[in-house]
């Protein structure tokens, strides 16, 4: 078995009376798609803002090349690789493709101390990693406002990917989108875990889940209760599993 | 492909036909309106606004707003005057309205930036505390009667070039290449949209807003060289309607007022549009009280207006095919 890109041990998070995670251990593997289930409030997002360093975690600890890595602040994670592509995806509407793949990360060459924008090499690059995506977005200097949900997916996508991210984490990304759109999103998930990135997919969508997952955490009052291979379980199981109808659950939950 | 024409689009030719229009109409109106003399002092009289206009123009692009500008000169041009009086080289003194203004916007800008308070409520606080400054300084007396060097210097100009016209030209260049060519531009345009996912996005949101100030405020400083030039004198009320009709130009050539969209070239004809119907409608006989009626009531037009086909792009963005977009006019 291949070392984990990223392992949580026993992470736990409270705020105040709240304890939004307990005891949380997964490791998560490069090439992989994990996708996180649960009901509103079971956890996962709180999970993934601790990966992301939106959070910082009350206990436990996150592993990377074996040694225990803390992230104060969303640059820190995404300084080691993790991008994270919010529901709200924080894209501007009014700049093209290329300027959002780049914003606050332009390429620039000095002239006299002045940084003039590189267009012609970040144009380029865009248009790689669109075409990588396989996109069908010809023009990188079209508006983001002109595109459909599923294509500003994908010009996320690319900003994460210019990034250099070796950890995607969506959450819902599918969650807005008709049936085609979220077809090809699932697609560009496939993609990049196949290109040997990690994904972390948080969804509610079932179908999408066991669709381009390989592996699926449930979590459930803040603790993970299954964590299954896709091809050991099916969606009734794992609806038993967020529901807590599964008898391991009832027992798990007997006991404490 | 970039529409070529995107610097100049329907909104500029818009203003560029109501310039035209307003010039007919005042030829016929007024036997004084239509010559040579008349229309260069409508120029002249444009070019403090030009100046504090293109200045407006990031500050309303990058989301913020400044109603204290017009005082704020004020503030400049009589750094500017006691200089003169004080027998300084007109060029020093010159230049000391830029620096001057500078650093007033340096200071406007850390009240809205680090201070977070909305601009507009920052600004207008300002505008007070700048008034009293300039009721401190002068004692309520004017400045008048000042030397005649650099208005001199400003006259004479470049090989026989009034020096307003370089600076403005200058000044245009300069910030279409910055718009344009620099991350200042996208930055601007990313924290106008929204602040939130520029910092998202890690856009240093606090130095744009920073920048777009210091720079509206050396605008606003050169300005005030300008007015001392002209009128050399600086009286109690200096300013008092500028940032109004600062305002109004911008908005007036297509830069947003909310923010995320600017048009450097819409600032330059808003600003000539106001200028010649304040000077067509005077020679015309209507008295000059009513100036600020029209600028209001100019501004208030277009942002009718634009909130109305607000309302109709959100009715076409309910549409499957994403519906039309307000083109980004970047300069």
């Amino acid at each position: 078995m291949t070392r984990p890109f990223i392992e949580a041990r026993d992470i736990s998070k409270r705020f105040g009376a709240l304890q939004a995670l307990s005891g949380v251990d997964l490791d998560i593997f490069e090439g992989e798609v994990l996708a996180l289930l649960g009901d509103n409030g079971a956890g996962k997002s709180t999970f993934v803002k601790i990966l992301s360093g939106a959070h910082a975690p009350t206990g436990g600890d996150l592993v990377m090349d074996g040694r225990p890595v803390e992230f104060a602040s969303p640059q820190d994670s995404a300084a080691a690789g993790i991008a994270t592509i919010f529901q709200e995806l924080a894209l501007s509407e009014n700049l093209s493709i290329a300027e959002n793949v780049f914003l606050g990360r332009e390429l620039t060459h000095r002239v006299l101390g002045v940084p003039f924008l590189r267009h012609t090499a970040m144009k380029r690059r865009v248009g790689e990693l669109l075409r990588e995506l396989d996109a069908h977005i010809s023009d990188p200097e079209v508006p983001v406002g002109s595109l459909s949900g599923g294509q500003r997916q994908a010009v996320a996508i690319s900003r994460a990917l210019n990034l250099n991210a070796r950890l995607v984490i969506m959450d819902e990304p599918t969650a807005a989108l008709a049936v085609a759109e979220t077809r090809k999103v699932l697609q560009l998930i496939r993609k990049l875990a196949d290109s040997g990135r990690a994904v972390i997919l948080v969804s509610h969508n079932m179908h999408d889940v066991f669709e381009v997952a390989d592996r699926i955490a449930v979590f459930r009052r803040g603790r993970k209760i299954a964590e299954k291979m896709r091809a050991e379980t099916n969606p009734e199981e794992v609806v038993s599993f967020i529901t807590g109808a599964h008898p391991d659950v009832r027992a798990l939950e007997m006991q404490s | 492909m970039r529409n070529p024409l995107d610097w100049f689009g329907r909104r500029e030719a818009l203003l560029a036909v109501a310039c035209m229009a307003a010039v007919l109409l005042f030829s016929i109106l007024s036997p004084y309106f239509f010559n040579a003399d008349n229309l260069s002092a409508v120029l002249n009289n444009s070019v403090e606004l030009l100046l504090v206009g293109l200045g407006m123009t990031l500050l309303l692009g990058v989301g913020g707003i400044d109603v204290s500008v017009g005082v704020a000169m004020g503030l400049a041009a009589i750094a500017v005057g006691r200089l003169l009086q004080a027998g300084v080289n007109p060029v020093v003194a010159g230049l000391a309205g830029p620096a001057a203004g500078l650093v007033i916007g340096a200071a406007t800008g850390s009240v809205v930036v680090f201070g977070r308070i909305p601009a507009i409520v920052a600004t207008l606080g300002l505008y007070g505390v700048y008034r009293a400054g300039i009721y401190l300084c002068l004692g309520g007396d004017w400045l008048s009667g000042l030397p005649v060097g650099l208005t001199d210097l400003v006259g004479t100009g470049i090989a026989g070039v009034p020096l307003a016209f370089p600076c403005v030209a200058i000044t245009y260049l300069a910030l279409y290449v910055a718009l344009r060519r620099t991350p200042f531009g996208p930055h601007l345009l990313a924290i106008g949209h929204s602040e939130a996912k520029a910092r998202l996005s890690g856009v240093s949101v606090n130095r744009t807003q920073m920048l777009a100030f210091i720079v509206s405020g050396a605008l606003m400083g050169l300005a005030a060289s300008f007015y001392v030039a002209t009128y050399r004198n600086v009286e109690m009320t200096i300013g008092g309607t500028l940032a109004l009709e600062a305002i109004a130009a911008v908005v007036l050539g297509g830069t947003s007022v909310t923010g995320g969209r600017v048009s450097l070239v819409g600032t330059i004809l808003g600003v000539l549009l106001l200028r010649l119907l304040q000077n067509g409608l005077l020679l015309s006989g209507v008295p000059s009280l009513w100036q600020p009626v029209v600028t209001g009531l100019l501004l208030l037009t277009v942002l009718g207006i634009e909130a109305a086909q607000g309302r109709l792009s959100l009715a076409t963005l309910l549409r499957p095919k994403g519906g039309r977009l307000a083109s980004r006019v970047a300069q």
